[in-house]
Formats: structure tokens, C-alpha cells, sequence
């Protein structure tokens, strides 16, 4: 009897020992598959967000792991909006011998200025004149004349001239006409026909950000006209225009006529022997509207034409993109 | 029990050397998570103005380099004994951040002039602990500027100022300061000779407003100095000629400033057309009087 | 004293029969549908339309040139033939103005469904540009809106007071409205003399006011660089145009007016006639300037020209440019040099040709050379290289028109179409000519 009995307590002990391990194990085991999960989620919480760098890259940051930081959103101006900078004459000088259609311009502008349409500001024509004649890529934004038939027949000072050579928008006077747009020999300037919604696709802050014609498409206004504005809010940080950082091949210069200086970021030469030397003219010269942009012809091209033409896109210059899910 | 206590036994230590390792790797796994941030630093002396050390706190995320904001990093000046607290820093929304050095002399040096500043960063939910430093010894450049002969030139004398001694061979760049980036002048490579000093011309033409120039002589990013910059104002420039055409009235400027031959025309023809339409009502209303 | 109550029963405006009835509740049915497309263009904004980039402006814009130019007609007939002594103009003259008024209220309306933000109209007004052609524009049309109204009412001042006598007994109401609008005429020297001495002015000043008015629109293209409409002889080519649009539209509606309301004992053949000679008159002098823009750039050939010329000629367009230059133009002229083209029925369908050649030939000029830009179409949808009207835009602008026709019948129904009291005068002047003759 008591063998019996020292049995089922053996067996019970045995049974229990072995229930008791197997649950010491299956604990631990789920407290770190548990675990890791939770440290996943808390790093990856799967909600990212959409984040410029310091260099113009976008990329998708984990919302945990940024912090809102409110733009420096200084407008406080030492200067009149509408007259512009004193003392400066901004120029782009275009090198055509060194593009090659990278598009690294487009991208940047795009992004900078949270374009949602399906038209650039910045756009690169595959140009050929004649049959004979050599193509090449041709770099095009709003030429900033000097003589802006697009500002002659504004009916309402919505688009001006400035005394530092830039034409900027006031798309909160923008009527819509588009007779600007008609007047325009460079088919510069783009038209938000709906609603440019670009608080949705790409989760545009605009708390504590004043629209200003200073940095056009923050925001964009439907109705209204937006185009390249040189990026004047890139100008007052003392930086260079997007398009000119973001290209690869050096290809944008710019700076201020009255210093005969432009810059690449890399190059730095003056305006008028880089014009002399290159043979710089400006597009159009004969339609009188004096632009600020010149170009150097593309003679001894540093890249090939051909090497253009796989990133060569007829009926694209606004990347489609996908409307970011927002929680909840 | 003697069996059971074999078996178990077994059972046990071969269960340890499972659970074990998991519960380390579980403490473990709360550090491997974190991320590593790296600290660069450069330090740069303006003469006459301020110096400065310019700091950048990048990360790897995502295989790409990105610059991470708020960073709280703490200074010391250290040399081989002590160590001082300076002050904190954050970086900004882009990553950076500027400590300005107000007196050098209040910074601790070593024997040889060594200055050692360090920058540490405490590490928090996300990020690792870093530190990084930068080690300089404090250089002047002396520039003044001078007309000989009726040619324009820059000179430049560079020495250690702990050893009070000129620098030779040493590197410098010359520019006129402009909006973006400066403009280089003289030579591509502007050696000091054996007292230290260089000798730039200065081209004609180069505009400036009011015929003013600020010429910077940089010794750049040097091992044992930094970055040192000199400025001097000169007269060298040519005066820049200003277009009015803004202030003029012309067909593209703003509403006040409408052409006076459109302004008389349409205003004359707005006037008399409306004029006779107010004559033609109150011939209306003659006729409703007769 | 019995001739004058014949003339007055004849052209008294008249009860609605079941026709009229349907015709204007169809254009009211018409009108509503356009007026919910355009809250809908309001609410999505203007991508409800097919204007894209580069076809930025698209029928919304020549139909507004479409109304302006039919709005020439009270300058032209009312002014002119009353300046150069053609009395055969009185029966019609009340329908020309009719249509004048009509047309420019539309065109006026009509822009401002172009604009993409009418909730900032007043800028025009508070932020005017006088540099801009919109802004002689917007001066230009409220001023010939008010001067067609001008020329409407005053001479409509003694037919009012006929009509208050008229309907003294049977529509009291109706009578004492006209009554109110008679402004106390009695027809005395004093009245007559501030009357004739008005409506001299205004059809001397509508010349100069109507031809600004063409002249300006013309500008609002030819103040651009494009190819097409960058020609310093388009005001003159736009002034004939309206000259052939406005009698074409006036020559339809006559028509109408006069088989609706059987007038055909004041409007006679004779008229027609007189009309016909007008229009061809108008045809030719527009075939004209419409040589000067189509086949001249040919000898210089340059590329662009030859291009945008190509594109009419054979290209996507050439259907529309034929249709509008044949059968619109030419077509009418050769009709209407022969007395038997003269007759009403002709002239109708040869109106109605002119009219809506005259409506597609504003969208022959204002789509293609938007589509011709200088630079080539390059980053933008394929579908942005073409341009028909969408859904909204032809429900719109069907409204518009449907507008224009309602205020026409409006008109129509409640004032005398032919001038009463000049017909009983022109009568009365006859007789005593022939009193004089015979004795």
C-alpha cells in the first residue's frame, strides 16, 4: 500500500515537476516571442512618414522616430515681397553640354514645392531644330524675363515683377484667367484646375507656415497659377535653388548678375566670362522678352545625348504618387 | 528517486542551456535595437569675428546616411589632466549645429597648443551614447590689402600663435566673398613662402557695390588649425550700376505705375463714355419730368 | 386713325401660345442643367472641363467671343444703316437691338464662368491693371451693356405709352407697368426733341463704342505671342467677323420673329432682300481678311505658320475649318448674290449657316494655336495634346446660349418687336407724301 501510495506521489511529482518546467519554458519562450514583437512595434510602429533631408532626398522615416520641429518659418522680410531683395539681379545659367537628362532637377523641384498636378515646373525637352542639326536636352523653367509678357496682361498685380529680377505669384489675388499662361512663349507656367490636394498625397504640414509668393505651391491654390519662383526662400538661407544642388552634372549655375558671379556649388566663375567663353544666348532673344536664364550651347558635350534618352519620359514630369495611409 | 533525480536532472541543465542564453539575449536586445549616431565636427576660426565649431549628427537608417535633429550634446574642453564643462548644444531640424567658442583663452591647451574640444551625446530611446572631438591649435592670418605700381594686391602672413611662429608652405585661398559662393581670385594654389606670407593681385573689374570687395584669405580645413578665414575690405571693386528700370512706368510694372499714355487715354475714354451715359439718364429723367 | 389701330393690334406684344410655352420652358430646362454643371465646376474646380495646360482656354472663351461679336449688330444696323439714311431699317432695328443687348449681357456672364475664381471678382475692380487688355475688357463690355440698354429704351418710350393706353381696360397691370417704364411720355415737342436728340447720340457714339468693343476683344489675342493670333490685322478681321456674325443672327431671328408673331406685312420680302445684300456685303469683306490670315502666311512659309496652317488645312482640325469656310462662308456669298437667295427662306437657312459657322469658326481660332505652342508638348498626359469639350463645359455653354435665346423671348414677349410709334410715323410721313403728290 504505501509503495502504491509513494507511486502516485512520485508520479505526481514527476507529472507535476515536468508540467511546472514545461510552463517555466513555455513562459520565458512567449514573453520573448512577445517581446519581440513589442520591441518591433516600438521602433516600427508601421506608420511612416514622408521626410526630406538635409540634401533634398525624400525618405520614409518611422513616425516614432521623429520629432515635429517647426520650420523656420521667419518671414519677417527686411524687404517688400513685392520689390524683391535689394541690391541683387538674379541669373541661371544653363550648361546644355553637360545634361543629360538626368531629371535630378525635376525630382527636387517637385518635392520643394509639394507639386501634386501632372505638369512640371521644371521640365527637360528632348530638342532637335532640324533634321540635321545635333538634339539635346534642353532644361526649361520660367525664364524670369525682364520684359514678362505674362505680367504686361495680368489684369489684377496677381503676378509682378521684381526689382531682383524675379516674377513671382500671388495666388491669393490669382483670378484664374490664365491669360498669363496664353502670353507666356515658354509654356512655363502650370495651372491647378482642381483641388492640388497636397495635404493628403503628401502629407503637407502648413501649421505655422504663412503662404507667401515667396515659396510657391506651399500651398498650391486651386484656380490659380503656380510656376518656378527661383526659389527665393531657398535665397534667403543664403543656399542655392533646388534644381541647381540637385543636379548631378553641374549643370545649373546662379547667382547675381550685379556680383558677375554664378555658382554650380561646386564651380564658382564669373558671369560674363563664362557667358563669353561659352557663347552663352538666351531662348527666344528675338521675341524681346530679355530672360534671366542663358544657356551655353552644347558643343564638346561632356556627356552623350543618346545616354538621355532611357530616362526620357513624353507623356511624365510629376511622379505619380501613392497617397500615404494615414492611422485611424 | 534517485532516477528521477538523474533524469531531471539532465532535463534541467539541458533547459538551462536553452532559457539561459534567451533571457541574456532578451536584456540584450534592448541595446542591439538602439541606433548608432555618429558626430562630425569642424572647427573654424573667423578673424576679427567669431569661432565656431560646426557640428553634424547623422545616423544610418535605412541604408542612407540622414542627418537627425535634436541632439542635446555636451562640451568640454579637455586637455591631458582636465576637463571643462563649456555648455550643451542641440541640433536642428537639419541635423546641425553651430557652438561658438566666445574666448579661447578661457579653453584649456595642452603643452604644445592643443586645444581639444569634445562632444558628448548621453544617448536616449533611440539612439546610442556617441562622443566625438576636434583637436586644433590656434592660427591668425593677417591680411591687409595695397596698390603698387596701380595693380591691386591681396598679402597674407599666417603663424602659430602658441609658437609665435610664421607658417610656411602652408595652403591659402583667396576669394572675393559673393552671395552663394566665393569667387576665386589669384592662382589655383596660393603657397605661403618662408615668412609666411602670400601675395595675391587683385583682376580689375570684378563689381562691387560702391566699388567694395570683401577678399577672404582661407587656410582650409587644415589638420592642425581648422579652418582659418581672414576678411579685408578693399576698394578694389568696380561700382555696380543699378537698373532703375523697376522704378520706371512700363508696361509690365504694377498698377501704380501704369504708362502715362494708357493712363490719359483710357481714363479720358472711361470719363467721356460714362459722362454721356449720366447726360443720356438725365435726359430719362427730363422726360419723365415734361 | 383705323391704320394706327391696325399697326398697334399687329405689333402689340402678344399671350403666349402652347409653342411659346414649350420653347421657354425647354430653354429654362436647358438653363437649369447648365447651372448645376457649373456648381459642380465650382465645387471641383475647373478640371471638370477638358482645358488642360495647354488648351487653357477652350469654349467657355469663344463662345464668349462668339457673343461679342453677335453683340456688333446694334452698332451695325441700328447705327450705320441709320447714318447712312437706309430707312428700310425700322422694322428691324428693334430686333437688332434686342439681340445686341442679349448677346452682351451673355458675354459678359459668359467670361466670368471662364475665370477660375469668381469669388475674387472684385479684384478686377480693386486691383485693375491698365496695362492688361481683361481690363479694358471689363471696361469696355458693362459700357456697352448700358449704351445697348440706352438705345433699346429710348426710342421704346412712345411704343411704351401706346402700349399703357392699349391695355388700359383688359390687363390693368400690364398697363400700369408700361406705364410706369413710359416715363409720363405724352409725346410732346419738349419729349420728342430730348428723344431724338438722345438717340442721335447714342447711335453715333455706338459706332466707336462697338468697334472698341471688337477691337479689344481682338487684342486679348493679338496681344500674345502666338501663331495665329499674334497679327496686327486680327481687330480688323475680328470687326468683320462680328459684322457677319450680328446680321447673321439678325437675319435668323427675323425669320422666327416674324412667322411666330405673322409680321410678314411689315417685314417684306423687300427687306429681305435689302438684308441679304448686307450680309453678302458683310461675307465678303470677312472672306477678305480671312484670306489675308489663311493664305498669305504661305509665301513666307515660316515653320510655325506653315504648321499651325497645316493643322487647318488638313491636319485634326481641317473638318472644322472647311465646314466653317465653305459652308459658312463662301457658300452664303454665292447664295446670296442672286435675288433667289434673297428670298426669307433662304436667307434663314443661309443665316443659320453663318451663325454657327460664325460659333465654330471662334473655336477654329482659339484651340489650335493653343495647341501650337512653341516649345514642344513634352512631359504632360497625351490627352493633353487634344482638346474636345467635356460634358460640363457643352452643358454650360448650351445654357448660355439657352440664356441668350431667353432674354430674346422675354423681350420679345412683353415689347413691341417692330417700333410702333416710328411705323405710324413713317406711315403718316407717306401719306402726306402722297397727299402731296396727288395735289
Amino acid at each position: 500500500m504505501e509503495n502504491e501510495n509513494k507511486n502516485t506521489r512520485r508520479k505526481f511529482l514527476d507529472k507535476g515537476l515536468k508540467i511546472g518546467l514545461a510552463t517555466l519554458v513555455g513562459g520565458l519562450g512567449l514573453s520573448q516571442l512577445t517581446s519581440k514583437a513589442n520591441a518591433k512595434s516600438k521602433n516600427h510602429s508601421g506608420e511612416t512618414m514622408e521626410l526630406m533631408t538635409a540634401d533634398g532626398k525624400l525618405i520614409q522615416v518611422d513616425t516614432s522616430e521623429v520629432v515635429e520641429v517647426t520650420h523656420s518659418n521667419n518671414h519677417e522680410h527686411k524687404y517688400n515681397v513685392r520689390e524683391g531683395m535689394p541690391n541683387r539681379k538674379f541669373v541661371m545659367v544653363v550648361d546644355l553640354a553637360k545634361c543629360k537628362n538626368a531629371l535630378k532637377c525635376q525630382s527636387a523641384c517637385n518635392k520643394h514645392h509639394y507639386i501634386t498636378g501632372d505638369n512640371a515646373w521644371m521640365k527637360v525637352y528632348k530638342m532637335q531644330e532640324a533634321e540635321d542639326t545635333a538634339p539635346y536636352w534642353l532644361p526649361m523653367m520660367c525664364q524670369h524675363c525682364d520684359k514678362p509678357a505674362c505680367v504686361t496682361v495680368c489684369p489684377v498685380d496677381a503676378t509682378f515683377k521684381r526689382k531682383d529680377g524675379l516674377v513671382l505669384i500671388d495666388n491669393e489675388r490669382c483670378i484664374g484667367c490664365r491669360f498669363c499662361m496664353a502670353a507666356c512663349p515658354y509654356s512655363t507656367r502650370v495651372f491647378n484646375w482642381g483641388e492640388p490636394g497636397q495635404e493628403i498625397t503628401l502629407n503637407m504640414d502648413m501649421t505655422n507656415h504663412t503662404p507667401s509668393p515667396e515659396h510657391a505651391g506651399m500651398p498650391s491654390i486651386k484656380g490659380t497659377v503656380d510656376k518656378c519662383d527661383f526659389c527665393p526662400h531657398a535665397i534667403d538661407n543664403n543656399e542655392l535653388p533646388h534644381c541647381v544642388t540637385a543636379c548631378p552634372n553641374g549643370v545649373f549655375y546662379f547667382g547675381d548678375k550685379y556680383e558677375d558671379t554664378v555658382t554650380n556649388g561646386e564651380e564658382t566663375v564669373r558671369l560674363s566670362k563664362l557667358l563669353e567663353d561659352k557663347s552663352g544666348y538666351r531662348l527666344m532673344e528675338g521675341l524681346g522678352t530679355s530672360p534671366s536664364v542663358y544657356y551655353l550651347p552644347p558643343v564638346d558635350r561632356l556627356v552623350d545625348f543618346e545616354d538621355g534618352l532611357e530616362d526620357f519620359k513624353e507623356f511624365e514630369s510629376v511622379e505619380p504618387i501613392e497617397p500615404l495611409e494615414k492611422s485611424e | 528517486m534517485k532516477n528521477l533525480n538523474l533524469r531531471h536532472v539532465v532535463i534541467l541543465v539541458l533547459l538551462s542551456a536553452f532559457i539561459i542564453p534567451s533571457l541574456c539575449q532578451k536584456l540584450e536586445a534592448q541595446n542591439s535595437d538602439k541606433i548608432k549616431i555618429r558626430i562630425k565636427a569642424n572647427y573654424t576660426k573667423v578673424i576679427g569675428e567669431s569661432s565656431y565649431i560646426d557640428i553634424t549628427t547623422s545616423a544610418r537608417i535605412d541604408k542612407r546616411n540622414t542627418n537627425i535633429a535634436n541632439i542635446n550634446l555636451t562640451v568640454f574642453s579637455e586637455n591631458d589632466d582636465d576637463e571643462l564643462e563649456l555648455g550643451e548644444t542641440i541640433t536642428d531640424h537639419d541635423g546641425k549645429s553651430r557652438f561658438i567658442i566666445k574666448d579661447l583663452n578661457k579653453l584649456l591647451k595642452d603643452t604644445l597648443g592643443f586645444y581639444t574640444l569634445s562632444f558628448k551625446f548621453k544617448g536616449n530611446d533611440i539612439y546610442n551614447k556617441a562622443s566625438n572631438d576636434v583637436v586644433f591649435k590656434d592660427a591668425n592670418i593677417e591680411a591687409k590689402s595695397f596698390t603698387k605700381d596701380s595693380i591691386n594686391y591681396v598679402s597674407a602672413t599666417i603663424k602659430d600663435v602658441f609658437l609665435d611662429s610664421l607658417l610656411a608652405e602652408k595652403l591659402l585661398n583667396v576669394n572675393v566673398k559673393r552671395l552663394f559662393k566665393s569667387l576665386p581670385i589669384g592662382e589655383e594654389f596660393n603657397y605661403t613662402d618662408e615668412s609666411g606670407t602670400i601675395l595675391v593681385p587683385v583682376e580689375e573689374g570684378i563689381p562691387g557695390i560702391d566699388g567694395n570687395l570683401v577678399v577672404e584669405v582661407i587656410l582650409s580645413d587644415s589638420d592642425d588649425y581648422g579652418t582659418v578665414k581672414a576678411l579685408v575690405n578693399t576698394p578694389f571693386g568696380k561700382p555696380v550700376v543699378f537698373d532703375d528700370t523697376f522704378d520706371k512706368r512700363t508696361l509690365w510694372s504694377s498698377r501704380d505705375k501704369t504708362p502715362i499714355f494708357i493712363l490719359i487715354f483710357a481714363n479720358l475714354l472711361i470719363f467721356t463714355i460714362w459722362g454721356i451715359f449720366i447726360y443720356l439718364i438725365i435726359n430719362l429723367f427730363k422726360i419723365k419730368k415734361s | 386713325m383705323n391704320d394706327h389701330k391696325i399697326i398697334i393690334r399687329d405689333l402689340k406684344p402678344k399671350k403666349f401660345g402652347k409653342r411659346d410655352t414649350i420653347w421657354t420652358i425647354s430653354l429654362i430646362v436647358i438653363i437649369v442643367a447648365g447651372v448645376i454643371a457649373y456648381i459642380d465646376q465650382l465645387i471641383k474646380g475647373q478640371e471638370v472641363t477638358n482645358m488642360r495646360d495647354y488648351a487653357l482656354w477652350g469654349i467657355y472663351i469663344s463662345n464668349f467671343v462668339f457673343f461679342v461679336a453677335t453683340s456688333f449688330v446694334g452698332s451695325v444696323t441700328v447705327a450705320i444703316l441709320r447714318l447712312t439714311n437706309n430707312n428700310w431699317r425700322t422694322p428691324i432695328v428693334r430686333i437688332a437691338e434686342i439681340i445686341s443687348l442679349a448677346a452682351i449681357i451673355m458675354a459678359g456672364i459668359t467670361i466670368m464662368i471662364d475665370m477660375a475664381r469668381p469669388d475674387r471678382l472684385l479684384n478686377l475692380f480693386i486691383h485693375a491693371r491698365l496695362q492688361s487688355p481683361i481690363t479694358w475688357d471689363v471696361v469696355i463690355i458693362p459700357s456697352y451693356i448700358v449704351i445697348s440698354l440706352l438705345l433699346l429704351y429710348f426710342p421704346l418710350l412712345p411704343d411704351f405709352a401706346i402700349l399703357k393706353k392699349h391695355f388700359k381696360k383688359k390687363k390693368p397691370k400690364l398697363s400700369k407697368l408700361y406705364g410706369k417704364l413710359a416715363l409720363n411720355w405724352t409725346g410732346s415737342k419738349a419729349q420728342k426733341a430730348l428723344q431724338e436728340k438722345s438717340i442721335k447720340i447714342i447711335a453715333i457714339m455706338i459706332i466707336p463704342v462697338g468697334i472698341l468693343l471688337q477691337t479689344i476683344d481682338a487684342w486679348l489675342f493679338s496681344t500674345t505671342y502666338r501663331i495665329g493670333w499674334d497679327s496686327s490685322s486680327l481687330a480688323p478681321y475680328f470687326i468683320s467677323g462680328a459684322f457677319v456674325a450680328g446680321v447673321g443672327a439678325l437675319v435668323t431671328l427675323i425669320y422666327i420673329i416674324r412667322k411666330a408673331k405673322k409680321l410678314e406685312e411689315y417685314i417684306t420680302d423687300f427687306h429681305f432682300d435689302k438684308l441679304g445684300k448686307f450680309l453678302a456685303l458683310a461675307c465678303m469683306i470677312y472672306l477678305y481678311f480671312n484670306i489675308n490670315e489663311y493664305v498669305m502666311p504661305l509665301f513666307t512659309a515660316k515653320e510655325g505658320e506653315v504648321d499651325h496652317l497645316n493643322e487647318l488645312f488638313t491636319g485634326s482640325y481641317s473638318i472644322g475649318f472647311w465646314l466653317v469656310t465653305i459652308i459658312g462662308l463662301i457658300l452664303p456669298i454665292i447664295i446670296l448674290l442672286f435675288k433667289k437667295g434673297r428670298k426669307p427662306k433662304v436667307m434663314f437657312y443661309v443665316g443659320l449657316a453663318v451663325v454657327i459657322g460664325s460659333w465654330w469658326k471662334r473655336f477654329i481660332i482659339v484651340t489650335p494655336t493653343l495647341l501650337h505652342p512653341f516649345l514642344p508638348i513634352q512631359g504632360v498626359p497625351e490627352s493633353w495634346r487634344h482638346y474636345f469639350p467635356s460634358l460640363h463645359e457643352w452643358l454650360i455653354t448650351f445654357a448660355t446660349l439657352a440664356m441668350a435665346f431667353l432674354i430674346i423671348t422675354v423681350c420679345v414677349r412683353y415689347l413691341p418687336v417692330i417700333p410702333i410709334q416710328r411705323t405710324i410715323d413713317e406711315l403718316e410721313a407717306s401719306k402726306t407724301n402722297t397727299k402731296n403728290t396727288s395735289s
